[in-house]
């Protein structure tokens, strides 16, 4: 007989074969069947170590197998592979000989271990016991390994936790009135691993509610440092849905612009997880993917009642394993105790999808003009409670706060969220979604499409917490989920180690740039000229914006109104409406600021070469445009015909005076000015900045239109130009956003799945088409 | 120079003031940022030029109406302190009542010694430029909106109901402990203190600018309450503002 010969009987080719090539692999001889006939004729001919039955064969079936094996090779071993496990069949498969079951989708780990243990425990010697062998307690392991599960006994689990308490702060579950929280924990005694669910996922420690980014001084020897906690911590008792939120979280802020202060605080956690056996009657994490996990954690629990089965999941959890616990291999016993215990608490969820989670996306696309937002939203209170306790809502505000001797301060974020009645609410008064519904469809699409289809991963985890914190019960996605399903007439039958991210604590420190000239420009209005104090260049593109920082005040999105041909310094024009434009109208040259960015895309210079271009800005709207103007005139040569449009409301609030004469003089722009309502001194054009484009004739063949002014503008100008057969994708608009922190992270910007501050300002009118809310 | 600051007082407690005086730690960097002219609690000497009037109270007679109107001429910057400043707070409890009929119950024999009338917010008077809401009110909110002033900034004080607050501070909601709370309708910025210390939101601050009261009403009559327990229960801080709406 071979020494290591394994029989796979499966009728399902696809788990025939993968169990045959991991096995081959790990160095086994293996012969396959695909019915209990088959492998009947092979055992006939052949001896195995171990055979892998499944249960349910067409023709005569595994039990039927077992049986006739029992009586042909009675020392043969069998292991029972089910989809469908019931106590019956599988006492029936033991006393038939079978040595160990295991539930279908069966981890090649699992089974390979299972085999190499019953070859080992059990020799060459033929057996014909019909009881289960007992075999022996494996020895304690000293070499772990990650993926691979083990046991650890309750007593060792607690000088695991106390000598973790030791080394770190060691935080974990408690009860507190009846509900359960994340809090520090002293003692084990302390620790909760059977809960439902905790008030505040445990995401806080990861990004607190209020964290302070920056420390500064202002005035004489200004200065800005970077503010970063690097407290070592482990959290204890995390549930599965928790932890695939917090991998969301991982590639939210550990991917595109590392952000510093998250990776710190992550690289310095220690994740150990627990199932959870009794969710919480508001949880649908198994229909959102999020009862299990195969990744995120260092370590991962399960109760089996007299012990845990504990899951390594990282390097980390195997040197904490290594260092603190003691651990042995689990008996197959064990192994299906575990599984046992996971099934019968996805018994134990009430709430079910009535669509597989993947129509998710395109049932929310469909029904964005749902009346279900409108009549659902009626009762929102706008209190914020359903993000505030969301694992997945990472949104934050940033804001200054000075000592009162206004020479020292620091800049904080804080958690901020979309269902906030000002949370798009721009320093002009705009608001961006300003009612109810649209803010509980944005919330409820960021949780099923938005981030989805942004990260790759699900955007609502299952935990229900929403759904409790909701006074007014309307924040549940499952429920939003499935009466849209329900509207909609689709009703249909229905689980990482963390990558080694850069800590770049650069990402929210401003530059330092010196005020080199102001000039007024309206009452309102002036242009500001700036040198970074190290003399580098902002290294910009037209349409570009930046974040200026007066320190103390904070921050403010500004674009950039001078072409990066134009070298050496930067200008920004300015229009007084906030607190930080309030104070850098009241600086004078030499004034420091500080100066984060360039931000954004900017105009699509390419797309322009060579095209003729029509360039259309209404009031302000000049102001980023400027620097494609200028771009344009001293680039000259590559582009065709230049057709400059400007509108202002009056003539007294005309921009950059001398820049609009040299325009009108000069051969090489087309230039045509118009005023909404003129005055006795105003001799040019009266009317909106739309009565100038049936004026002007371009061949909507080869131009491309630039336009650029308030929100109000742009369906009227659009519209003019649709007139004259001008394609989507050759009208460029630059779109005004809340854009408060810069790289993606805050969310104020956010226009369904797009973020402006990086896939904009600047877009086509072909893709906002698809971006609903945008104009 | 540093600014003039004066306190003033009208219908109230002047628990407010005396909280300003609690800044304890901060007290002598905030006397060398200002100069405050004008204290009654703190100093004897009155200066009647100043640039930053505190104001502290409702105003509940008609003797106090040119009193706040020479104020608010002479004050560049007005800051209503406190909940009976900012939206009348308890002394418009007496509203529902015939004013005779108030001074009876409080005075009784000598009531006709006194005057009244319906009380109500100062910015029911005159135009009020900030706003340091709660009864009493947060000293690190005082702090908050006189560093803003003194830097030229527009201070932030929270639009947002008391929830936001409450959940940062990891508080289990009052409604599943078995109380009631007007923490849903009402403006954060006091970090939650009542719910955090084991009590609920009587609305000291006053609804944020754009409050779903319809809402908090089906719901405290969800958890329980009467209508006119749901109303006595709003009437306690914002009185005034229930009869406007």
């Amino acid at each position: 007989m071979e020494q290591k010969s394994v029989l796979v009987v499966d009728d399902e080719p696809i788990v025939r074969e993968s169990l045959q090539d991991w096995l081959e692999d790990t160095g086994y001889q293996v012969a396959v069947a695909e019915s209990g006939e088959e492998a009947l004729k092979i055992i006939e001919k052949q001896d195995f170590s171990v055979m892998v039955l499944d249960i349910r064969l067409p023709g005569k079936s595994g039990m039927t197998v077992l049986r006739e094996v029992k009586a042909q090779r009675p020392w043969l071993k069998s292991i029972v592979i089910t989809a469908y496990p019931s106590a019956e069949t599988t006492d029936e498969a033991k006393k038939l000989g079978a040595i160990d079951y295991l539930i279908k989708p069966v981890i090649p780990d699992d089974l390979e271990r299972l085999i190499r243990e019953t070859i080992e425990s059990v020799g060459r010697e033929p057996t014909v016991t019909a009881k289960v062998e007992i075999r022996p307690k494996p020895p304690v392991v000293e070499v772990v390994e990650v993926k691979k599960a083990f046991t650890i006994t309750k007593d060792s689990l607690k000088s695991l936790v106390e000598s973790l308490a030791e080394e770190m702060e060691v935080v974990g579950v408690k009860s507190r009135h009846g509900k359960y929280v994340y809090d520090r924990i002293a003692s084990f005694d302390e620790l909760c691993l059977d809960y439902d669910v905790t008030l505040m996922p445990p995401t806080k420690y990861l990004l607190p509610a209020k964290e302070t980014l920056l420390r500064f001084k202002v005035g004489d020897g200004s200065k800005v440092e970077p503010v970063i906690e690097q407290l070592p911590r482990a959290i204890i008792g995390i549930h599965p849905y928790d932890i695939k939120a917090i991998e969301l979280l991982d590639e939210v802020f550990m991917t595109t612009n590392p952000d510093p202060n998250y990776i710190a605080r992550r690289q310095n956690t220690i994740i150990i997880g627990v199932d959870c056996l009794n969710p919480s009657p508001k949880s649908f994490a198994p229909c959102m993917g999020t009862s299990l996990t195969e990744t995120g954690f260092d370590l991962l629990l399960t109760d089996i009642s007299a012990a845990y089965m504990v899951t390594v999941g990282s390097e980390k959890g195997a040197s904490l394993l290594e260092r603190y616990a003691e651990v042995r291999e689990p008996t197959g016993d064990e192994i299906a105790k575990q599984k046992a215990a996971r099934d019968e608490a996805l018994t134990k969820y009430k709430l079910s999808l009535d669509v597989p989670k993947e129509r998710l996306p395109k049932l929310l696309e469909e029904s964005y003009d749902d009346p279900y937002w409108e009549s659902r939203s009626e009762t929102c209170l706008s209190c914020g409670s359903c993000v505030m306790v969301c694992p997945t809502c990472f949104c934050f505000d940033v804001k200054d706060e000075v000592s009162l001797n206004l020479k020292e301060g620091e800049r904080y974020r804080q958690w901020d969220g979309c269902m906030l009645g000002d949370f798009a609410k721009v320093a002009t008064g705009e608001n961006f979604r300003h009612d109810k519904a649209s803010r509980l469809r944005h919330r409820i699409y960021r949780k099923g499409k938005y981030i989805l289809e942004r990260y790759g991963k699900v955007g609502c985890v299952g935990c229900g917490r929403c759904a409790i914190a909701c006074l007014a019960d309307i924040a549940s996605p499952l429920e939003a989920f499935n009466a849209i399903a329900e509207s909609a007439k689709i009703k249909e039958a229905a689980r990482r180690i963390i990558r080694e991210a850069r800590l770049e604590t650069e990402l929210y420190v401003p530059r330092l740039a010196e005020l080199v000239n102001v000039e007024e420009l309206t009452p309102r209005e002036k242009v500001f000229e700036f040198k970074f104090k190290d003399r580098e260049e902002l290294g910009h593109k037209p349409g570009q914006f930046v974040e200026v920082s007066v320190m103390g005040i904070g921050e403010a999105p500004i674009s950039i109104s001078s072409s990066p041909t134009r070298d050496g310094t930067f200008q920004l024009a300015i229009r007084k409406v906030g607190n930080v434009t309030n104070a850098l109208h009241s600086m004078e040259k030499g004034a420091i600021v500080g100066i984060r960015g360039p931000f954004g895309n900017g105009f699509p210079l390419s797309a322009l070469e060579g095209k003729d271009v029509l360039l259309i800005a209404g009031g302000i709207g000049l102001f980023p445009l400027r620097s494609l103007v200028q771009y344009v005139v001293d680039r000259r040569s590559s582009f065709g015909r230049v057709i400059l449009l400007f509108g202002a409301r009056s003539p007294a609030e005309r921009l950059f005076l001398g820049e609009l004469a040299a325009w009108s003089q000069s051969p090489e722009i087309e230039f045509h000015e118009t005023v909404d309502k003129g005055d006795e001194n105003w001799k040019g054009n009266v009317g909106v900045i739309t009565t100038l484009i049936p004026k002007v004739d371009f061949d909507p063949r080869k131009t491309m239109a630039v336009v650029v002014g308030p929100p109000i503008m742009y369906r009227f100008v659009i519209g003019e130009l649709k007139k004259k057969g001008l394609p989507d994708e050759q009208i460029i608009m630059s779109l005004e956003r809340r854009m408060k922190c810069g790289v993606g992270k805050c969310g104020h910007c956010q226009i369904n799945s797009v973020y402006v501050c990086q896939e904009g300002p600047v877009f086509t009118l072909a893709q906002l088409r698809n971006l609903r809310e945008a104009v | 120079m540093k600014p003039k600051v004066a306190f003033f007082d009208f219908t109230s407690c002047e628990g407010c003031q005396l909280d300003v005086l609690n800044v304890e730690a901060e007290l002598l960097d905030l006397l060398a940022a200002v100069d405050i002219v004008n204290f009654r609690e703190v100093k004897t000497e009155r200066e009647e030029n100043y640039d930053i009037a505190f104001i502290e109270g409702s105003i509940s007679r008609e003797s106090e109406i040119p009193r706040l109107q020479k104020i608010r001429n002479q004050a560049k910057v007005v800051v209503a302190l406190g909940a009976c400043a900012c939206i009348g707070g308890v002394n418009c409890l007496k509203n529902s009542l015939l004013m005779a009929e108030a001074l009876r119950i409080v005075y009784q024999d000598d009531a006709r010694y006194y005057d009244t009338m319906p009380a109500r917010p100062i910015d029911a008077v005159v135009p009020v430029d900030y706003y340091v809401r709660g009864c009493p009110i947060s000293t690190e909110e005082f702090l908050k909106v006189t560093k803003s002033l003194l830097l030229g900034k527009k201070p932030e004080i929270p639009n947002y109901p008391v929830c936001v607050e409450c959940k940062m501070a990891g508080n289990v909601c009052v409604f599943e402990r078995g109380m009631f709370c007007l923490g849903p309708v009402i403006r954060a910025g006091c970090n939650a203190i009542c719910i955090t210390s084991g009590r609920y939101c009587w609305g000291c601050r006053g609804l944020v600018d754009d409050p779903n009261v319809d809402s908090e009403k089906d719901i405290l009559k969800k958890y329980g309450l009467t209508v006119d327990q749901v109303t006595e229960r709003f009437k306690i801080f914002n009185a005034y503002q229930e009869v406007a709406k």
